[in-house]
């Protein structure tokens, strides 16, 4: 390649670098902010797009939630030592499962096929 | 195909097909690495795709790509992931091919960065849409990030194939 191509080619390979990184440094501030630990003690469980539960955490003891979806599969949810996870699913992603107990605003415990949502209520 | 293609690349891209197909499935064998993150991993199988962009013509690539995500169907355990990666594969396969021009092997890494990036776009915009909400949104900060990190070192990786190859002559 000569001289008057490389030139422009070496700008464009710049500017994607320099693309990357804003995308990256971006990113980082935004995930900080986003999984910061909520304040927020009362959670809401969501199946269906209704809210079926509202419980607060620190004065809830220990229990064994059994959802019923409404595609008829099933989500058990925990709650234990004020924390609250999903301990089983019906459905084959366990996405929610593996996503842990539930900690910042802004990510919800969800799982997309039985169309549950576990989410910390909207402070005032 | 009105031109046909010749059995020495047709096995390469089988060859191809198969080794990212079993990267994939190694890969869906350990658990995620930040579970938190529902969608995020690390893309071994973005090895294969970088180097096929640059061995093959795109239509040979994009051939390639559309292989190991139609095979990994029939193997998933986890449908809704799948559906998401393919959009993502879309995503970043699009991308790729339309950047190949204006890098060179040496730039594989950014165009790997770049195409992983487009994938996690891809990803989310599929949950979003599927969704019917903008909730899985939140989850494209971490993801690109991860991105980016994976990113550059599958394409590290997928420079490394390249060199090695021609080094021996395969």
């Amino acid at each position: 390649m000569n001289e008057g191509q490389e030139q422009p080619r070496r700008r464009k390979i710049a500017l994607l670098w320099g693309i990357v990184g804003i995308v990256a440094a971006v990113s980082a501030v935004l995930t900080l902010l986003l999984s910061r630990k909520s304040a927020e003690t009362v959670v809401e469980i969501e199946s269906g797009g209704e809210v079926l539960y509202t419980i607060d955490l620190r004065q809830t003891p220990d229990t064994r939630l059994n959802i019923p979806a409404p595609n008829g599969s099933y989500n058990i949810v925990c709650v234990e030592d004020g924390e609250i996870f999903v301990s089983e699913a019906g459905c084959p992603d366990k996405t929610c499962v593996r996503m842990g107990p539930l900690r910042a605003d802004a990510m919800p415990i969800v799982c997309l096929p039985n169309r549950l949502v576990v989410r910390f209520q909207k402070g005032d | 195909m009105a031109k046909k293609t010749p059995i020495r690349e047709l096995t390469r891209l089988s060859l191809l097909t198969a080794v990212a197909l079993i990267l994939w499935v190694v890969e869906e064998a350990f658990p995620p690495p930040v579970p938190a993150i529902p969608g995020l991993k690390l893309g071994l199988s973005n090895v294969v795709t970088v180097y096929a962009v640059f061995a093959f013509s795109p239509a040979k690539a994009a051939l390639l790509v559309t292989a190991r995500v139609l095979l990994s169907a029939l193997i998933s355990a986890n449908p809704s992931a799948l559906l998401y990666s393919a959009c993502g594969s879309v995503f970043c396969l699009a991308g790729m091919l339309s950047l190949r021009k204006i890098l060179t092997v040496k730039q594989m890494p950014l165009l790997s960065v770049l195409g992983a990036l487009l994938f996690q776009c891809g990803q989310v915009l599929c949950a979003a849409l599927t969704a019917g909400s903008f909730a899985p949104v939140v989850y494209l900060p971490p993801l690109l990030l991860w991105g980016a990190l994976a990113g550059l070192v599958t394409g590290i990786c997928a420079r490394a194939v390249v060199h090695f190859t021609e080094k021996n002559r395969l």
